[in-house]
């Protein structure tokens, strides 16, 4: 009978280490604080927006998914809505130096704004510290941080995993909803979805 | 402008799109060739077989059915014939392919997958024409979506079989379906836990590979345990913290890591989903109380149930007994007799008690001590019954005068039978007061075999008859009892008031539970019973007046019955339900996994009080320790957080933590300190020089980690 005991309890302490060992954030609970730089070389920390509702948008230029949704002017468009309502929008790059998708800041930053886009600042995190944190998985990858600070949404842009931009015009804007639902003081009608996209480019050391 | 990009969009994949209609598509990662396998020509009830032939370039790959943390699953779009019908993709086993931290499910080198496709009778065409629409996402560290159109012409009266060995291995890497019921799951907050019966015997003993076949619910890259017992293997497995899906049924593949072999298709219900977005708090490691040995447990199990006579409701109960005891002193057989007969009434009621709770630990309920007194039926008999007892202690009714005579002359002539009954009484009334000890002995007794468990219960009972069996068997010791006279009356009807006082209580909690109309019920049916037992007990001697006040007795009570038990099985408004969490001032806040983890991540002290309305210790140190002024004092000094969890009406959440305390039953007294791996767990009476004690040992330790508990926590 012990020994039973002592063999499930090994068994359920692996377990428990070795998700551990891939901890991601999880909606529902405090978002993981972060500081980085953004493109421009300035400081940006998560807690520099308390208060705010905060939107994290995972990028990379290279990604056929990024493309549909810049290319279609769905991003540029979904954060200009949230930041009209208030919201800060924080476009992250975890896509590491040594990737032949890697872009530079100023590069990264330039081909943001000749897509319109206009997020409050753009935060480089080439070694994915921030992306493996938050269980980032895909570009676009999105999350929605509360004005307490605890992550409320963690999923996809809209509700059409493809890469056709045609699907932007009938999918339903996961953010947009989203961003209108939280800052009308009305629960999310949905706090996780499947994120759909290119496999983030993570550098090979964690 | 997105009409600009719908029309750029071809042009964009210009290079990806298929260059004329024909069988194959050729882009630089992928040759993507339609093929038919149709040995006996086109017809109806021919086996026939298309399918999209992919051979990638190296280093890149297409998608599974769950293209798993990213990526997309390869669609086909068939365009056939009137009355011809292609059915589902029959996927093979695909392979785990790793992509920096992340896992996708897919295939590398050639794969082919084949559609059955179903010929109407009719079909008399000399060939069946067929197009194919097909989209894939093919990904080496770069992704491109890719789209082919294709067409092919299968003869329908020449064998068509050029391909027969790409589809023969498809159809051998097609994961065998598992008898249905070969699969149990269960759920929790973390992970998905599988037992699963009739595998093959290729893979008994080895570590496998497993696939979900629904996107958004595990963690794919997360480890999986797995352990073999005989031929059934277990498995947990990790659900993704971002979660986006329950499934009722779910699909997976269990396959061989080398991947040579087709793997077995496991389909399984899954019930019982933790709620979306509430996963993975923290959970604290094993409890240690499980490593108590079985001697200490039945040890503690005895000393809890000797206290148990303190307990206020239990002891008028056993004072009557006292009055037994004076009663029968001269008979010394009877007593020793009544000794063992209460004993054994006692003991047999916890095992009994014991077997229920073990039943429905069995049936996969997670239940707790107490568990009886959160259903609020239970609760309103327990009511009854201590009104009839107070009732009966006053005088209102003699029960000779009430049982029928033949049952009366039953417990007459066998005294021992209604020592047991008393036993088995003296049980009822107790169990609403846990007492010290007992919850470490009840935690530890519901984690154990069953046998071990019932032994612990035994423990408790014999603990509990203890005092009175040595009472009964040394006459020295009954012999010291006040001798019987008029005060036993007097004693007698002032035991009735206690009895009165625990059925305000029991109204009390009841009211918690349900609200207001179900206590105003209890107390209608209460008062109707009260009443009916009047009538009956001051009517006269005649035979028709007493058969008449029994139908109006029995009619009054019936009606009042009838009119209370819809209140009384009324589902409880929720704020009712939280009435004990909700803050009297603004100190506590309803305790929840996630406020505990929010607090715990910004390095604030926790401190959880699990109550319940009806649990007597509960109230008692609410009143007396928590509301004590310094030890409000050292919670405001430390900026503790103060949580109260509210076990009255049975949240299995709560029930999930308290089981993750090692404890089944309420009070629960858990302080948490920053950065402390476990909760530290204070005594069930709780003093308030222990929880300074508590306070000031965090001090220290918050004072020697502070450093470390403020450095970022990014891995």
């Amino acid at each position: 009978m012990m020994k039973t005991w002592i063999r499930t309890t090994t068994f359920a302490a692996g377990l428990v280490g070795a998700t551990a060992a891939f901890a991601q954030a999880a909606v529902g609970q405090l978002a993981p604080a972060f500081s980085a730089t953004d493109a421009a070389g300035k400081p940006v920390s998560l807690a520099d927006f308390k208060g705010k509702h905060v939107v994290l948008e995972w990028v990379n230029p290279g990604c056929p998914y990024v493309q549909k949704h810049y290319n279609s002017g769905n991003m540029p468009a979904t954060q200009k809505a949230a930041v009209a309502k208030g919201a800060v929008w924080l476009t992250i790059n975890s896509t590491a130096r040594d990737s032949s998708d890697y872009k530079p800041p100023a590069e990264l930053a330039a081909w943001i704004r000749g897509k319109q886009g206009a997020p409050t600042a753009t935060v480089m995190d080439e070694d994915g510290r921030i992306g493996r944190t938050y269980g980032a998985r895909v570009t676009p990858h999105m999350y929605i941080v509360d004005p307490q600070g605890k992550l409320v949404y963690a999923g996809a842009i809209d509700s059409k995993a493809s890469a056709n931009p045609a699907d932007v015009a009938t999918a339903t804007n996961y953010i947009t909803q989203g961003i209108g639902e939280v800052t009308s003081g009305k629960p999310l009608s949905q706090a996780t979805t499947r994120a759909y996209g290119c496999s983030i480019k993570y550098a090979s050391a964690g | 402008m997105s009409l600009l990009h719908r029309w750029l969009w071809p042009v964009l994949l210009a290079p990806c799109l298929a260059a004329g209609q024909g069988t194959t598509v050729k882009t630089d990662q992928v040759r993507a060739e339609l093929v038919a396998h149709a040995p006996e020509g086109v017809g109806s009830g021919k086996p026939l077989k298309l399918g999209l032939l992919i051979r990638h370039a190296p280093g890149w790959h297409t998608y599974w059915l769950n293209p798993g943390d990213s990526g997309q699953a390869t669609t086909l779009r068939w365009e056939l014939p009137a009355g011809t019908s292609a059915g589902a993709i029959e996927w093979p086993t695909p392979e785990r392919l790793r992509v920096g931290p992340l896992v996708n499910y897919g295939y590398e080198g050639t794969l082919l997958l084949p559609v059955p496709v179903a010929v109407a009778p009719g079909f008399a065409a000399s060939s069946l024409e067929v197009r194919l629409q097909a989209e894939w996402l093919v990904c080496k560290v770069q992704c491109l979506p890719q789209s082919g159109e294709f067409r092919l012409s299968v003869p329908a009266g020449a064998s068509t079989a050029s391909h027969a060995e790409q589809f023969e291995r498809a159809l051998a890497m097609k994961p065998r379906p598992l008898p249905d019921g070969s699969v149990r799951a269960r759920v929790d907050a973390r992970a998905l836990a599988l037992d699963v019966d009739g595998l093959p015997a290729s893979l008994h003993g080895k570590e496998v590979r497993f696939f979900a076949g629904d996107a958004g619910v595990i963690d794919h890259a997360g480890a999986i345990a797995q352990r073999w017992e005989g031929e059934r293997l277990h498995l947990r497995v990790p659900l993704s913290p971002q979660r986006s899906g329950s499934p009722a049924t779910m699909l997976a593949v269990v396959a061989d890591p080398a991947a040579t072999s087709a793997g077995a298709e496991l389909r399984f219900a899954v019930n019982g989903w933790p709620p979306l977005a509430e996963l993975s708090s923290p959970v604290p490691p094993a409890p240690t109380a499980a490593a108590t040995p079985l001697i200490a447990t039945l040890a503690l199990a005895f000393l809890g149930g000797l206290l148990l006579n303190l307990m206020p409701c239990v002891f008028p109960v056993l004072s009557l007994k006292v009055l037994g005891f004076a009663g029968h002193a001269h008979d010394r057989r009877q007593l020793v007799a009544g000794g063992f007969a209460y004993s054994v009434g006692v003991v047999l009621s916890f095992l009994g008690l014991a077997a229920a709770m073990l039943a429905f630990r069995a049936a996969g309920d997670s239940l707790g001590w107490g568990f009886q007194l959160q259903s609020p039926v239970f609760v309103a008999a327990l009511a009854l019954l201590f009104a009839l007892i107070g009732l009966n202690l006053i005088g209102v009714f003699e029960l000779p005068g009430l049982l029928p005579g033949s049952l009366s002359a039953v417990r007459a002539r066998h005294p021992v039978l209604d020592h047991g009954l008393t036993g088995v009484l003296a049980v009822a009334i107790a169990s609403p007061c846990t007492t010290p000890f007992m919850g470490a002995a009840l935690g530890a007794a519901l984690a154990l075999p069953a046998t071990q468990a019932l032994a612990v219960f035994a423990a408790l009972g014999a603990g509990m008859a203890a005092p009175y069996l040595a009472a009964a068997l040394w006459p020295g010791l009954a012999r010291r009892l006040p001798q019987p006279g008029a005060w036993m009356a007097r004693f007698r009807t002032a035991m009735a008031f206690p009895m009165f006082a625990t059925v305000i209580w029991l109204v009390w909690v009841l009211g918690q539970q349900t609200g207001i109309d179900a206590a105003a019920a209890l107390l209608g049916l209460l008062l109707a019973i009260a009443f009916a037992l009047w009538l009956f007990g001051t009517a006269g001697r005649g035979r028709g007046a007493r058969t008449a006040v029994a139908v109006v007795a029995v009619a009054i009570v019936a009606t009042a019955a009838a009119w209370s038990w819809s209140a009384l099985r009324a589902e409880p408004e929720r704020t009712a339900a939280a009435a004990d969490a909700r803050p009297t001032s603004t100190t506590w806040q309803p305790w929840s996994t996630d406020a505990l983890a929010r607090a715990r991540a910004d390095g604030r002290p926790v401190f959880v009080d699990f109550t319940a309305a009806w649990c007597i210790t509960c109230q008692i140190n609410k009143r007396a320790t928590l509301s004590n002024a310094e030890v409000l004092q050292a919670f405001h000094a430390n900026d503790v957080l103060l949580l109260r969890a509210d076990w009255t009406r049975g949240d299995p959440q709560i029930t999930e933590a308290l089981h993750g305390l090692g404890r089944s039953g309420v009070p629960v007294y858990a302080f948490y300190a920053p950065g402390a791996a476990a909760p530290q767990l204070l005594s069930e009476i709780l003093t308030v020089s222990e929880i300074r004690a508590a306070m000031s040992a965090r001090a220290a330790r918050t004072a020697r980690s502070e450093p470390e508990a403020t450095s970022p926590r990014l891995p």
